[in-house]
């Protein structure tokens, strides 16, 4: 008993002694004392995340920027740490990084069993095809009969399988040790068609000799959801890193821009002034100053913004919103509003 | 601090009303003026990078060969069903010349002729009474009239100005790109205009 009851004191002892432990040692107290973020990115991803001119840039990158913005007041205290597909959940699971935006699909095994959380879907990826223009193709219930080209060893193979199975087409699938191989197999006509991920796509099209000659079909028929991950461990932080990314895509929707910042801070309509933090205080509830998503949108623009620049209409990839317009101008995109 | 506040109110307030006036050309928008008599082929059509004519994603619960124009992202939409579009770049209006509404179709025209309303001769002194269509045409190859207005989806002799705000709220697509959309869109379709929310 005497022993017992020692123990459980010592327990005591130790639970008042690891609480503040664990609060000063937060993700966000964390990253408050060094003063920066640490953001897990690809190695290079053009569009994504990419080195010019020795500075990153990308759609991933300003995300992390956003986040700095919002947590730091600036969105140049970020350390961007590039990672290869091998190594991204280890570096964020041994605390290397704070946050990884790195074109990861949300599934439920990394969540499940590697102890990390996906904090938002920022970009909708999905399988797709390139055609011919010349061929006038629209849609890839078309192919039938035709032959496809694809990587061997990849998802995308047994998604392709499986789609024209279901759509009782009869389509011959070409297999190609590597992207360059399946690329050059498109471009010598081995194939009417080639398949990988949407994003992919419009990358490999940049390759061609001729982009303009090959179309991209609007069909997506896998599902890839690509966001920022965090530990499980921190949820504090997890939400902050999601109502980052929630921020960005209602700036969207409420017309929050780059452009109309000053004029969000006059506006009548309480949405608008929620989210610039001018009324609600919000911010305080995510511990951060009230004014962390107008820092935000500030930084890196609203989603729209963040989206054209770095892969739609302001990229050479010139990806079309699709799946990842807002859900009220014909896409899935959407957000829980802050309030 | 009250007075620099006010004072930066007030010319804020300047800056806005010279906009909406069009006065002060905003500072992303290329100074490019009408061209009359410059030539461009019935044949142009964007065929490079994200204005080039193509089929979107586009959930829409809009009938078949309604059109739906996207003033701030430059492009213009005909609703194909099937969670499909058919989208085109286009050129818009200047700042201040953007507008937003619901519209029909009420008459198509090939190589339409050009008659600058009055408000556009007042702005622009140097511009043409009346120009005759053909290839030199700003009013290009094809023309859809919209509703009782003085705006239209029309082509354009100047078609590397597709993806910018520079008209004065016509909505302008490449010669071979509008002519595609003549073929598809009938008298009598829907056009919604949509100028993206304001705060």
């Amino acid at each position: 008993m005497v022993w017992r009851k020692s123990l459980a004191a010592l327990s005591l002892a130790l639970a008042g002694l690891t609480v503040p432990v664990l609060a000063q040692t937060g993700t966000l107290e964390q990253v408050r004392q060094r003063g920066s973020l640490q953001c897990g990115v690809s190695t290079g991803l053009y569009g994504f995340s990419i080195q010019q001119d020795g500075k990153w840039a990308g759609f991933d990158v300003d995300f992390c920027r956003a986040v700095a913005a919002a947590v730091l007041g600036s969105p140049d205290r970020v350390s961007f740490v590039p990672l290869s597909a091998a190594e991204r959940f280890e570096a964020l699971k041994s605390g290397k990084i704070d946050i990884l935006s790195r074109n990861s699909t949300w599934t439920l095994q990394r969540e499940a069993e590697l102890g990390l959380v996906f904090a938002a879907v920022l970009f909708h990826d999905g399988q797709g095809f390139m055609v011919r223009r010349s061929a006038n193709i629209t849609s890839a219930l078309e192919l039938g009969g035709k032959k496809v080209c694809v990587q061997a060893g990849t998802t995308s193979q047994n998604v392709a399988r499986d789609y024209f199975a279901a759509n009782a087409m009869q389509v011959e699938i070409k297999v190609f040790p590597d992207a360059p191989a399946t690329l050059a197999g498109f471009a010598k006509g081995e194939c009417e068609a080639m398949t990988t991920d949407n994003s992919g796509l419009f990358a490999e099209r940049l390759k061609l000799e001729k982009p303009g000659d090959a179309v991209i079909l609007p069909d997506i028929i896998s599902k890839e959801p690509l966001g920022p991950v965090t530990r499980a461990d921190d949820m504090r932080w997890h939400m902050v890193v999601k109502w980052v990314a929630f921020a960005l895509i209602n700036a969207e929707e409420l017309g929050v821009s780059t452009k109309t910042l000053a004029a969000a801070a006059q506006s009548g309509k309480p949405d608008v002034r929620r989210l610039i933090g001018v009324e609600g205080g919000f911010g305080k509830m995510l511990g951060l100053q009230d004014d962390w998503a107008r820092r935000a949108i500030e930084a890196v623009g609203n989603y729209a913004e963040l989206y054209e620049r770095n892969v739609g209409t302001g990229s050479r990839l010139g990806i079309p919103r699709g799946l990842n317009q807002l859900w009220s101008e014909g896409g899935i995109l959407h957000a829980p509003p802050v309030r | 601090m009250r007075k620099p506040l006010l004072l930066a109110f007030l010319a804020g307030l300047a800056a806005s009303t010279a906009f909406a006036q069009g006065r002060t050309p905003p500072p992303e928008t290329m100074d490019i003026g009408d061209e009359p008599g410059r030539v461009s082929t019935p044949e142009t059509v964007i065929e490079d990078g994200p204005f080039a004519r193509q089929m979107v994603f586009f959930r829409s619960s809009e009938p078949p060969n309604t059109v739906v124009i996207h003033t701030s992202e430059r492009f213009l939409y005909v609703v194909m069903g099937g969670n499909r579009a058919l989208r085109y770049g286009i050129g818009v209006g200047r700042e201040g010349f953007q507008w937003a509404g619901l519209q029909k179709v009420t008459r198509k025209a090939e190589w339409p002729d050009w008659t600058p309303p009055p408000e556009m001769i007042q702005r622009q002194p140097y511009l043409p009474r009346f120009m005759a269509g053909g290839p030199g045409n700003p009013m290009g190859a094809r023309a859809l009239y919209l509703g009782s207005t003085v705006y239209r989806i029309h082509g354009t002799n100047q078609p590397e100005t597709i993806g910018q705000a520079i008209s004065s709220g016509c909505f302008r697509l490449a010669n071979g790109d509008v002519i595609d959309l003549f073929e598809r869109v009938p008298v009598g379709a829907k056009v919604i205009i949509r100028h993206g929310p304001q705060v």
